[in-house]
C-alpha cells in the first residue's frame, strides 16, 4: 500500500486562451518511508507536482484528470478544510529559498511555538520544549539562544534547518522538498542532505525529493522519475536510471554532466531546449523526439508508453540507448606553459569593504594578500563558497572596485591606479561576464545591439557593427534573426551566449567570467561548456573562471586556485589539486560533491 | 485610456476656448448678474456676480490650467531629474549634499513654501510656474534617485562602462532609457498637482493677475454667491475634479503600460 500515488495525473493551463497541458497523465506511487526523487530542467513540471499536492496552482492552472491519493484519499478532490488539515501535520514541505520562506518579523522561536501550537501542542513550557528539542534534532548549536534570535541573523544552513525542523516536528507521514539544497553554498549542502536522510529514516518518513541534479537525487533517493516536458518519461531504482538509463533524454543528460572522476571527455550537447508551453500544445508523438539522437520516423507520430517492471521507460527504442556516446573529443588545452610574459599578474592584493554605521562601524577583509599569474591563453578557475571573495577578485581584476594595497599589472601595464589611462588599457585588454544575464543585458536594447556594444564605444559605422554582429551570432551558433530580439525573448541559454559574445566583441586578452553556468540547467551547462572550448581553440583568450562547481572547473580549467575568507589556500593544476588534495578547505569542498 | 481620453479633452477644449467661448469671458453685463443654469440660453451655466458667463470663463480657465500644469511639470521634471540623476548615478557626497537639500526642503510644508514664493516673486502666471517648479521639483528628485540607484546598480551599467562607454554615455544609454517610464508617469501626476496648486493660489488672489481667467478664481468669486448660483462655485470645482483625475487616471495606465516589470510580469 503505498503512500502518495498519482494516477494520472494531469494539469492544464490557460496559455494565451489555448489549454496546455503542463503535466500530462503522471503516474508514480511512493510507499511509506521511501524517497521518490523528480529530477528534470527547468520547464520540466516538476515542481508543480508539489504545488499539486498542496493545491497551491498558479491562478490558471488546474488539475483536470487524473488523482492524487494520500493514504487512500484523493487530494484534488478533497474538501478544503479536510486538506488543510493534512498540510503541515500529515504532509510538510521543504522550500527552496530558506531566508524568505521564514517570517523576517518574527524570531526563530516565536515561528516554531506557531508551527507547535498548529500541531497540538498547548502551554509555554511545553511550546518551548518543543522548540529546542526540535532544534537539537537538527544539530543546531545553541538552540535556546536561536530561539530569540531573527532569519536575517542566521546563515542560508541554518535557516534551512529550522525549516527542516518544522517540517519533520509533527513526524508526518510525508514530506515534499522542493530543491532544498539549490539556493545553499557546496559545503552547507551535503550535511543538510545527510540531515534529511537521517530523520527520514529515524521517523519512517516518505520524501519526495524535487531537484534538478541528477547526481544528487541518485545518491538521495531510493527511486528516481526523470521528467521531459510535463511527463515522466523514466521512473526506476536510483542507481539504474543513473548508471544504466533506459531513455534517450536521461542519457544525454547523464553524458552533458562533466565528471568528477575518471579521465576529461567532452560533454553530451543536447540540441535546442526543451518545448515550452505553447510548443507542447501542438506537439504530437513522444515530446522528447525532435531533440533526440536515436529517434526513428514513428517516434514523431507514435506516443510511447512507460513500459518495463520496475524500471519503466516511455522510448519506443530503449535498446539503442546505450549507444548514444559523444562524439566529439575534448580539445586538448592549448595552453603552452612556456616562459610567456603573463597577462595578468596580481601582487598581494588586498581589498576590505566598511561594513556597519557609526557607530559598530568595522571593516571586512573581502581579499587578503592575493598573487597570481595567469599566462596568455590559460584558463584558471577560482573556487571557493560564497563570502569566500572571489566575486571581488574578479571585479578586483576588471576595475569595477579599486584595491587598497597591493599591484595590478595587465599585459605588461600596471593598471592599479585605476586612472584613465589604465581604463583605456583595460578597455583594450580584458571583458567581464557577468553572473546573472538577466541583469547583464539592458532589456532595451536588441541582440545585435548588445553584442556590438564595444564598437558603439568606438563609434564604429553601424555597416560594421552589422557585419560583427552577424559574425559574432554565428560564432556563438545562434541563428542571425535573433540579433533583432530583445534579452526578454530570449532563453537562458541564448542570454548567457550573448552575455558572452559581447565580451568577445573587441577581442580580449583576458576574460573573467563569474559563475556564468551556475544557474543554468546541465544541458545547457554543457553547451555553453562546449561552446567556450571551442572558442578558445579560434581565439586566444585567457580565462579567469569564478564557480563553485568543481565538476565544471575540471571539465574547463587547466588551473585551479582555491579562495577560502579572502586568501588563496591552494592552488595547481586542476587534476593535482583535486586528485591530492592539501588543504583541509578543499578537501572539504571536494567532499562535498555528490559522488 | 480614460485618463487619456479626459486629457485630449482638455487640451481641445483649451485650445479651442476662443471659438468654443459663447461670450467674452471678461465681459461684463451687471444687468444680467447671477444668471441661474438654464441650458440653451446664451448664458448656459449662467453668469457671476459681474453679469460674466461662467461657461466662457470656464473653458478660458482651462487654458490657464493647462499652461500651468504642463509648463509646470515639465519644469519640476527637467530641474528634479537633473539632481536626481547626478545624485543617484554620481553617489558619494554630490548624492549627501542633493539629498541633504531635499530634506530640508521638504520639511517646509509644500503649500506655504509656495505662498512664501509667491509673495516674493509678486502675482502672474509665470511665477505660479515657477513656484510650482521650486516646490515640487523635490518629489521627482526623491522618487527619480531610488530608481537610479536600483538601475546603476545593473550589471549592463557596469558592462557598458568596461566595453569604454564614457560616464555621460552610460547614464543617457543605460541608465536613464529604463528610467523614463517612471519619469513619465510622475509627469503625469505632477500636472494633476499642478493644477491643484494653481487652483489654490489663485483662490486666495496670489496666482494669476485680475484680467487673467483662472478655476481658483471663480471659486473664489463663487463662494459669495453660492446661495443665490451655486453654479459659479461648483462648475470651476467641477472642472478642477475632471482635470486632476484625468491627469492621475493618465499616469497609472502609462505606468501599467510602460513598466517594463510589470510588462513582463503579465508574460
Amino acid at each position: 500500500m503505498s503512500l502518495l500515488v498519482a494516477r494520472g495525473l494531469t494539469v492544464e493551463a490557460l496559455v494565451e486562451g489555448e489549454t496546455v497541458p503542463v503535466l500530462r497523465g503522471l503516474n508514480f506511487a511512493l510507499p511509506p518511508g521511501r524517497v521518490l526523487g523528480l529530477v528534470g530542467e527547468s520547464g520540466a513540471g516538476k515542481s508543480m507536482v508539489g504545488r499539486a499536492i498542496a493545491q497551491l496552482l498558479p491562478p490558471g492552472f488546474a488539475v483536470t484528470e487524473g488523482s492524487m491519493a494520500f493514504d487512500g484519499t484523493d487530494l484534488v478532490a478533497m474538501p478544503l478544510g479536510h486538506r488543510r488539515a493534512l498540510l503541515g501535520r500529515d504532509i510538510a514541505f521543504i522550500p527552496q529559498e530558506p531566508l524568505t520562506a521564514l517570517n523576517p518579523v518574527h524570531t526563530i522561536g516565536a515561528q516554531l511555538a506557531e508551527h507547535h501550537r498548529r500541531l497540538g501542542v498547548r502551554g509555554r513550557r511545553m511550546l518551548r520544549d518543543y522548540a529546542l528539542a526540535a532544534l537539537s534534532a537538527v544539530f543546531l548549536p545553541d538552540p535556546a539562544g536561536l530561539l530569540s534570535r531573527y532569519p536575517h541573523q542566521l546563515s542560508g544552513g541554518q535557516c534551512q534547518r529550522v525549516l527542516i525542523a518544522m517540517a519533520f516536528a509533527g513526524h508526518p507521514k510525508l514530506v515534499v522538498a522542493d530543491e532544498p539544497t539549490t539556493a545553499l553554498d557546496v559545503t552547507t549542502q551535503s550535511p543538510i542532505v545527510a540531515l534529511m536522510g537521517a530523520l527520514q529514516r529515524a521517523s519512517n518518513t516518505a520524501v519526495l525529493f524535487i531537484t534538478h541534479d541528477l547526481r544528487l537525487a541518485a545518491s538521495v533517493c531510493d527511486e528516481v522519475a526523470v521528467m521531459y516536458a510535463g511527463e515522466i518519461v523514466e521512473i526506476g531504482p536510483a542507481a539504474q536510471v543513473l548508471h544504466a538509463p533506459r531513455h534517450p533524454y536521461t542519457r544525454c543528460l547523464q553524458l552533458s554532466i562533466p565528471p568528477m572522476a575518471g579521465p576529461r571527455r567532452a560533454l553530451y550537447s543536447l540540441p535546442e531546449q526543451m518545448p515550452g508551453l505553447r510548443a507542447l500544445a501542438r506537439m504530437s508523438g513522444c515530446r522528447f523526439a525532435p531533440r533526440c539522437p536515436v529517434r526513428a520516423e514513428y517516434c514523431l507520430r507514435i506516443e510511447p508508453p512507460l513500459e518495463g517492471d520496475n524500471h519503466r521507460s516511455a522510448c519506443l527504442r530503449p535498446g539503442l540507448v546505450p549507444t548514444i556516446e559523444v562524439e566529439a573529443t575534448l580539445p586538448a588545452s592549448p595552453w603552452r606553459p612556456a616562459g610567456q610574459a603573463p597577462v595578468l599578474a596580481l601582487d598581494d592584493i588586498s581589498k576590505s569593504f566598511a561594513t556597519g554605521a557609526w557607530p559598530r562601524r568595522g571593516r571586512v577583509d573581502a581579499v587578503r594578500g592575493v598573487s597570481l599569474r595567469i599566462a596568455p591563453g590559460e584558463f584558471v578557475a577560482v573556487v571557493g563558497e560564497s563570502g569566500s571573495g572571489k566575486s571581488t577578485l574578479g571585479r578586483l581584476v576588471v576595475g569595477l572596485e579599486q584595491p587598497d594595497t597591493g599591484r595590478i599589472v595587465l599585459a605588461g601595464h600596471d593598471v592599479t591606479a585605476g586612472d584613465e589611462a589604465a581604463r583605456q588599457h583595460r578597455i583594450a585588454t580584458v571583458q567581464m561576464v557577468f553572473q546573472d544575464p538577466q541583469s547583464a543585458l539592458n532589456p532595451r536594447r536588441r541582440v545585435a545591439s548588445i553584442i556590438t556594444q564595444a564598437l558603439e564605444a568606438q563609434n564604429a559605422k553601424f555597416s560594421v557593427r552589422e557585419k560583427r554582429a552577424r559574425a559574432l551570432l554565428a560564432e556563438m551558433g545562434m541563428p542571425l534573426e535573433l540579433g533583432l530580439r530583445t534579452p526578454a525573448q530570449l532563453s537562458g541559454g541564448q542570454r548567457q551566449r550573448v552575455n558572452i559574445a559581447r565580451a568577445l566583441c573587441s577581442v580580449p586578452r583576458l576574460l573573467v567570467a563569474d559563475e556564468i553556468v551556475s544557474g543554468l540547467d546541465v544541458s545547457v551547462q554543457a553547451q555553453l561548456l562546449t561552446l567556450l572550448n571551442r572558442l578558445r581553440q579560434d581565439h586566444d583568450f585567457a580565462l579567469l573562471f569564478i564557480s563553485h562547481d568543481l565538476s565544471v572547473v575540471r571539465h574547463l580549467c587547466d588551473r585551479v586556485l582555491v579562495m577560502h575568507q579572502g586568501e588563496i589556500v591552494e592552488e595547481g593544476p586542476t587534476e593535482t589539486v583535486f586528485g591530492w588534495p592539501r588543504h583541509e578547505y578543499t578537501r572539504t569542498l571536494l567532499a562535498a560533491v555528490p559522488a | 485610456m480614460l485618463g487619456l481620453l479626459t486629457v485630449i479633452t482638455l487640451c481641445a477644449i483649451a485650445l479651442l476656448a476662443p471659438e468654443l467661448a459663447p461670450h467674452d469671458p471678461e465681459a461684463q453685463d451687471l444687468m444680467l448678474t447671477l444668471q441661474p443654469v438654464r441650458l440653451g440660453s446664451s448664458h448656459p451655466l449662467g453668469t457671476d456676480g459681474l453679469g460674466r458667463c461662467v461657461l466662457s470663463r470656464l473653458l478660458f480657465g482651462a487654458r490657464m490650467a493647462l499652461t500651468v500644469a504642463v509648463t509646470a511639470a515639465f519644469g519640476a521634471m527637467l530641474l528634479g531629474s537633473a539632481m536626481a540623476y547626478a545624485a543617484g548615478y554620481l553617489g558619494g557626497w554630490t548624492d549627501w549634499l542633493i539629498g541633504r537639500a531635499v530634506d530640508v526642503w521638504m520639511s517646509f510644508p509644500p503649500v506655504v513654501l509656495s505662498l512664501i514664493l509667491m509673495v516674493g516673486l509678486g502675482t502672474g502666471r509665470t511665477n505660479v510656474i515657477l513656484a510650482i517648479i521650486l516646490v515640487d521639483w523635490t518629489r521627482f528628485c526623491r522618487v527619480l534617485r531610488s530608481e537610479v540607484i536600483v538601475v546603476a546598480r545593473r550589471d549592463h551599467v557596469a558592462a557598458a562602462r568596461l566595453l569604454g562607454f564614457s560616464r555621460w554615455r552610460t547614464l543617457l544609454l543605460e541608465v536613464v532609457p529604463a528610467t523614463i517610464p517612471l519619469l513619465i508617469t510622475l509627469l503625469a501626476l505632477e500636472m494633476g498637482i499642478a493644477v491643484v496648486v494653481e487652483a489654490i493660489l489663485s483662490f486666495i488672489g496670489l496666482g494669476v493677475t485680475a484680467d487673467q481667467v483662472a478655476w481658483g478664481q471663480m471659486i473664489a468669486d463663487g463662494r459669495d454667491a453660492i446661495y443665490q448660483a451655486p453654479a459659479n462655485l461648483l462648475a470651476p470645482c467641477a472642472a478642477i475634479f475632471v482635470a486632476v483625475a484625468g491627469f492621475n487616471l493618465l499616469g497609472d495606465g502609462l505606468r501599467r503600460t510602460l513598466d517594463l516589470r510589470l510588462v513582463e510580469g503579465r508574460g
